[in-house]
């Protein structure tokens, strides 16, 4: 793990991951990009009027037999709601991302090895993943980062724009088409029950 | 956390999780989470107890649904009824445990079919960290229905389903029950979309009792959702409702199909008891001591009668036994009937019978035909062993021949008789036979409000008169 100090409070900056790029101080919400040893602010980010998820930063689960810790999220809106990204760094150094949204839990990863496929996505159109199968998307939405903490792979500041194609396969696989500014990515993973993530060190809900 | 102690025991498993990766900072006090804010249509107080989770709130006051994503607090759609008509038999607010976990009830909404103006209640019920869930509530059955994101197979929206559809999930198949539109009638509470009273949704139904797997679909999106039947008082007590619940009428489509299960171990029962029989009947077959006692041959005159003609003793050994007493007579379109008695030589006990013969043939506009046979058979059971004699009678009839015509009686000893095997078979059918006539009415009922029943209904007796 990497320790910077933050340039606008000096608090500590913890980069759990090598691939994070960017962070938000935990104290003075500064946004902060990473090269090297070097933070950088770009701007700050303002606080969450209503925000309830069970996950915080320093949530731990389990995803097939793997620990993960949550080191950083994204919170997404869209025209008819939210859900989060939440960054996740595994005991093997992989990361990957927990979708969080509603009740409904996905445990994805980036997919290097395939080009993103092109065109217009609607749902109910089958796309072929190659190796990997065949996916029918299941919404088509433009989206922007209304919430940003911990550390990110790249730079999350609020209202960075992209649109989230959701795809779901065989049983509980699902996929996510990114298309933001600079490049688009796929993610591949699965649906997961609460319970099978094991999670600790959840977020203490008023009254639950 | 797995599953046992869910949401409440955050505090341990906080404690436990600072472990050494992570600084040891204060576990942050929850935040209160309710909000309150003016209607935007009557001004009056609205509370909404989950924002961040939940969208959209009806207002107590004046019915309307209210977006609560932005301070501007959107009117979705107002309410034109004055009076609510509709009160939730379990009180918003009210939490239960069901399927081990605890859900508060936090939305209710009717719905009802476009076409046929049917209703129904749903509840919405709600854990921050398992998400969402459904009680759907008609004619006062339950079904506890859950959101899934896996696909099933279906061609639901491409086409109007037909009779005999179905939908494949988890290697199940589920049964098209119901096709149409369901619109939003009346809502209170909080909910994770905007709700509008009024909007509407394509909705198709498949069953497998207990389940029911269901498809909505908005102008964006299908929805799936599974669903399973729930008893009403496991409910009442979860969420220790005061007030009764709604009468029950009727089948519901997802009724555990009890009947059904009932039936497959009925038959199971039933078959394994006939092999058995029919085992022990051949068993018995072949271990029963058959020989033949007496062979008298007799003559006898047609249209005749002819009394008393007592047969040779013999003697019938070993233990008490059947004795089978069989005739034979070459009638044809004649008959030929015998009564006596068999006699005990030494004690006179008599065992009366009687018995005929008849064989009939000819041609008719069917073609030929012929019934009866020209052998009789019939059993005396518990005869003690001793010495014996026939005495009988003999009588018959024949339109066409008056010649003499010979017949015969033959006794028999420690054969095997098959009436006893015939009617336990015959009795035991009527188990089965009851227990599918039970189902059918059961089923018939649970799809006499579909209209894709495989039963015929009334309905379609008329339309087809």
């Amino acid at each position: 793990m990497l320790t910077l100090s933050c340039p606008s409070c000096g608090a500590n900056v913890n980069f759990q991951s090598k691939v994070s790029v960017f962070a938000v101080c935990s104290y003075c919400k500064a946004s902060l990009v990473r090269q090297g040893m070097d933070l950088d602010k770009i701007g700050e980010v303002a606080e969450l009027v209503d925000d309830l998820t069970p996950i915080q930063i320093g949530t731990t689960g389990m995803y097939k037999g793997q620990k993960f810790e949550v080191v950083g999220r994204m919170k997404l809106g869209y025209d008819d709601g939210y859900w989060n990204e939440w960054f996740t760094y595994f005991a093997d150094e992989k990361i990957g991302w927990l979708a969080e949204a509603q009740g409904f839990y996905a445990v994805c990863f980036p997919c290097f090895d395939m080009v993103p496929p092109v065109g217009s996505f609607h749902p109910g159109k089958a796309v072929d993943f190659g190796r990997y199968g065949i996916y029918e998307v299941d919404d088509v939405r433009k989206v922007k980062c209304l919430f940003s903490e911990g550390e990110l792979p790249f730079n999350a500041l609020q209202g960075r724009k992209s649109e989230s194609i959701d795809l779901s396969g065989f049983e509980d696989e699902m996929a996510t088409i990114e298309i933001a500014e600079k490049e688009n990515r796929v993610f591949l993973g699965s649906y997961v029950d609460f319970d099978d993530l094991q999670f600790k060190n959840l977020r203490p809900i008023d009254g639950w | 956390m797995a599953g046992k102690d869910e949401a409440g025991n955050n505090e341990a498993s906080n404690n436990e999780a600072s472990n050494n990766d992570v600084p040891k900072k204060e576990p942050k006090p929850a935040k209160p989470l309710a909000k309150m804010f003016a209607c935007t249509a009557c001004g009056a107080s609205v509370t909404i107890n989950y924002p961040g989770a939940s969208m959209s709130v009806v207002c107590k006051s004046c019915n309307s649904t209210i977006d609560v994503t932005s301070e501007a607090y959107r009117i979705l759609s107002t309410y034109v009824g004055k009076t609510s008509l509709f009160k939730p038999d379990i009180p918003l607010g009210s939490r239960g445990k069901l399927k081990g976990k605890e859900w508060e009830v936090i939305g209710f909404l009717v719905r009802e079919e476009t076409g046929s103006h049917y209703f129904w209640s749903e509840y919405l019920l709600f854990n921050p960290y398992y998400g969402y869930r459904w009680l759907v509530e008609d004619k006062g059955y339950w079904n506890f229905v859950t959101t899934i994101k896996r696909k099933p197979e279906a061609k639901t929206f491409t086409q109007v389903p037909s009779k005999g559809v179905v939908a494949k999930l988890d290697g199940k198949s589920y049964q098209i029950y119901n096709y149409g539109t369901a619109a939003v009638k009346y809502v209170l509470g909080e909910f994770y979309w905007r709700v509008v009273v009024g909007s509407s949704v394509l909705a198709a139904d498949y069953i497998d009792p207990p389940m029911m797997l269901s498809a909505e679909k908005d102008g964006f999106e299908i929805v799936w959702s599974l669903a399973e039947y729930m008893d009403a008082k496991e409910i009442h007590k979860a969420f220790k409702v005061a007030d009764r619940f709604p009468f029950q009428s009727g089948v519901p489509a997802t009724r555990p199909p009890t009947e059904l299960k009932e039936l497959s171990q009925i038959g199971a029962l039933c078959a394994i008891f006939c092999i058995f029989l029919t085992c022990a009947q051949f068993y018995f077959t072949a271990k029963a001591p058959q020989q033949t006692v007496l062979q008298y041959d007799g003559t006898f005159s047609p249209n005749n009668k002819k009394a008393d003609i007592t047969t040779p003793v013999f003697a019938m050994k070993d233990d008490t036994t059947n004795a089978v007493i069989t005739l034979r007579a070459p009638v044809s379109n004649s008959w030929f009937y015998v009564s006596g008695e068999l006699v005990n030589d030494a004690d006179g006990t008599t065992y009366p019978f009687e018995k005929s013969v008849e064989y009939y043939f000819g041609t008719d506009s069917d073609g030929s035909w012929s019934e009866g046979s020209d052998t009789a058979q019939l059993g005396v059971s518990s005869v003690p062993p001793g010495n014996y004699y026939l005495n009988i009678d003999t009588e018959s009839g024949d339109f066409r021949q008056s010649n003499a015509q010979q017949f015969s009686v033959t006794v028999g000893r420690g054969y095997p008789i098959y009436d006893n095997y015939w009617w336990i078979l015959s009795a035991l059918f009527v188990v089965p036979l009851y227990s599918f006539v039970a189902m059918q009415s059961v089923e018939a009922a649970r799809w006499s409000n579909s209209d894709y029943s495989p039963y015929p209904s009334a309905e379609s007796y008329s339309e087809s008169y």
